[in-house]
């Protein structure tokens, strides 16, 4: 007899559950059900003005708030032919790192560190690892310290307008973000060591193709990069990048044709950027170069999530520091003149891909908007990689089997606000 | 001292407010000292409802049965229950078309006739159970969620900012962005209690703490008209948050003598 058992996900974004079926008792097939209330964005935009347009999408999702308004202000600025300041590009910039920091950390030391440690959330690390918690907590502060210096404030950042930055930061604050990215960059050299533990934990996994955004600032631009070597415009993705309403998920389920699955996200970026300097510089050869087809693995995404978060901290610090070097002027938000344009935009949240479309009417009115989010894109290799564990922990308990997709599912860092929006 | 059991539960939203709470980091030790995040799905496991809370703080609209089941449950189990930011208190941003059929929404999204998860159009907490107590934003400030938890470990509840953000405005001694740089800046219908935070910035208000109380609308409708903003612009952007700036717009428009 079949029977189907469902629970709700802790520990990650938004409402979701694994639903793991069961044959005379023996589980024998897993599914990741995305529940979460559907908010109907893109029907919300459609006939808003363009000036609404990022102060609304941000919306979507608390974590990912500093990017979805990045890409939307983008966005906006190309579809009305606007270039923003060498100064507020820099802000925004600064803002996108110091949103991936304050994800992976909170992902990394809150949600996902009580897997390792055998705990049931942060408050029971407080007391069983409070060292480890305080300094996760340490860099996240300062990912949101960063924010509110660029954005305004942590959550739906608002200094961040069309046309540019409401105000500068002043001086003295980025001196003492600069201090403080200094001694957070210390706490953070212990986060590959952490993460790279208990992989061999779990049976064998699929190993996918991934993408990411070619761009000069390594998180944004206008096309992506795929590990099969191909390049995609962001302009073109309706011809890669398919989106269908699939029976039993309040999220779309992305396709990239006949290509297979592909998955998104901290591995992806730096697979990619390996790809990228293979010719321009010579670098010492990593695991993930030596295959010929090259892939990446579920278990490898925290061990790569923490290596970003140095490199998004470092990156934060360079950044303060052309911020002083150049001097902080006060500037004015340029204003637009809207004309008929329809305009795609590409860059990379802490979770991998995200994809912005919108198409304006000749006085600025939305008349489209088409957002495509990094875990709808790896919905189908958490489907695939689900059903793959459970297939390899055959003979395994319930609760172990349970517990393990759960773990699994964690490794994405799925954001289901972001993936119904 | 006695630890307090609180639910933290997030419906359908952005997870902004219970993320505001994660934020709290240098005063996340503390909290934990006084209280108990019995049941806080978003950070820890454990999905079951366990005894009795003495708050719990609920975030999100109200759209799905599922949601409106752990409500009640929620309700039924707390001593005191939070409407926990915008969409909590007022529906929010997700509410902003409500007097449009959710089918017809979804099929601009989905394609097809159903809407996914089924549900039902955004609603306020309010309109499902009794709220004892509403944290407004959004997302909220860290201090109005901190001033809450102290409230609740002395036993007693926040007053609530009875003032204009406008009038923090000007205690911080900004320019004003409505009179002197002709913005659209909604702080004189504001709630107050943020510090000014966007216009201190130079960036105007956008309600997002709803209308204050004892506000004279028809008074502000005469300064944003002076400047040049009609009231459906006002509307329009208030109304992103909070329904109330566009019911003041009907009730405005009853007794506007044009």
């Amino acid at each position: 007899m079949k029977k189907k058992s469902i629970r709700k996900l802790t520990r990650i974004e938004g409402d979701g559950q694994v639903e793991l079926i069961r044959e005379n008792g023996i589980v024998t097939d897993a599914r990741f059900v995305i529940s979460e209330g559907v908010r109907l964005f893109e029907a919300l935009l459609a006939g808003r003005s363009f000036h609404e347009v990022p102060d609304m999408v941000c919306r979507i999702c608390s974590i990912c708030s500093t990017v979805h308004k990045v890409a939307a202000l983008e966005a906006v600025e190309e579809a009305f032919g606007c270039m923003v300041s060498r100064q507020s590009a820099i802000l925004r910039e600064l803002a996108v790192n110091g949103g991936v920091i304050e994800s992976h950390a909170l992902h990394l030391y809150f949600l996902a560190l009580p897997d390792y440690l055998g705990v049931a959330g942060f408050q029971e690390m407080a007391t069983t690892a409070p060292e480890l918690l305080q300094r996760g907590a340490r860099i996240k502060k300062c990912g949101n310290l960063i924010q509110e210096i660029a954005g305004g404030r942590a959550v739906h950042p608002f200094n961040l307008v069309i046309g540019g930055t409401g105000s500068s930061p002043r001086k003295d604050s980025l001196l003492s973000l600069e201090d403080e990215l200094e001694s957070v960059i210390e706490d953070a050299t212990s986060a590959p060591e952490i993460f790279q533990a208990g992989n061999d934990r779990f049976p064998e996994l699929p190993v996918f193709p991934f993408f990411a955004v070619k761009g000069e600032s390594r998180l944004s631009g206008d096309t992506v990069g795929l590990s099969t070597g191909e390049l995609m415009t962001a302009a073109s993705f309706r011809s890669w990048l398919g989106e269908s309403a699939q029976e039993g998920s309040c999220a779309k389920v992305c396709n990239f044709g006949n290509s297979g699955i592909f998955v998104t996200g901290p591995s992806a970026r730096r697979g990619i950027e390996n790809m990228l300097d293979e010719t321009s510089s010579p670098r010492d050869l990593s695991d993930d170069r030596k295959s010929p087809r090259q892939t990446v693995s579920p278990y490898l995404f925290n061990l790569h999530r923490a290596i970003e978060l140095q490199q998004s901290l470092d990156r934060a610090l360079m950044l303060v520091r052309l911020l002083l070097e150049e001097g902080i002027h006060e500037e004015k938000a340029l204003r637009l003149a809207p004309r008929k344009s329809e305009v795609t935009k590409v860059i990379e949240a802490p979770r991998g891909t995200l994809l912005h479309h919108y198409e304006f009417d000749r006085d600025g009115v939305c008349i489209c908007a088409d957002i495509t989010t990094p875990t709808a894109m790896n919905q189908a290799a958490v489907g695939i990689s689900l059903r793959k564990l459970v297939q390899g922990m055959a003979g395994a308990g319930y609760g172990e089997i349970r517990s393990g997709c759960e773990r699994l599912v964690r490794c994405f860092d799925p954001c289901l606000s972001c993936a119904v929006h | 001292m006695k630890r307090e059991r609180v639910a933290i539960a997030g419906l359908t939203g952005c997870s902004g407010c219970q993320l505001t709470l994660l934020d709290c980091e240098d005063e996340l030790p503390l909290l934990l000292k006084n209280a108990d995040f019995d049941y806080f799905p978003m950070a820890s496991s454990g999905i079951a409802l366990k005894g009795e809370y003495d708050a719990a703080l609920v975030e999100g609209c109200l759209s799905t049965q599922e949601g409106l089941k752990l409500l009640r449950n929620l309700r039924e189990k707390s001593r005191l229950l939070v409407a926990f930011g915008a969409c909590a208190v007022s529906g929010g941003v997700t509410a902003i078309r409500n007097d449009v059929p959710r089918e017809e929404l979804s099929r601009i999204v989905y394609g097809g006739d159903a809407v996914p998860g089924g549900g039902f159009e955004p609603a306020p907490l309010a309109s499902a159970v009794k709220v004892d107590f509403d944290i407004t934003g959004c997302p909220p400030e860290k201090a109005d969620i901190l001033e809450f938890f102290a409230g609740l470990s002395a036993g007693v509840l926040p007053i609530p900012a009875r003032t204009f953000v406008c009038a923090d405005c000007r205690a911080r001694e900004n320019i004003c962005l409505l009179a002197e740089k002709g913005e659209l800046c909604l702080g004189v219908l504001t709630r107050g209690g943020c510090n000014a935070r966007c216009p201190s910035m130079n960036v105007p208000c956008e309600g997002c703490r709803g209308v204050a109380e004892e506000t004279n609308f028809a008074e502000a409708m005469a300064i944003f008209s002076a400047n040049g903003f009609s009231a459906d612009r006002i509307s329009e952007k208030g109304g992103r948050f909070f329904r109330e700036f566009l019911h003041e717009k009907k009730e405005y428009q009853k007794t506007d003598p044009d």
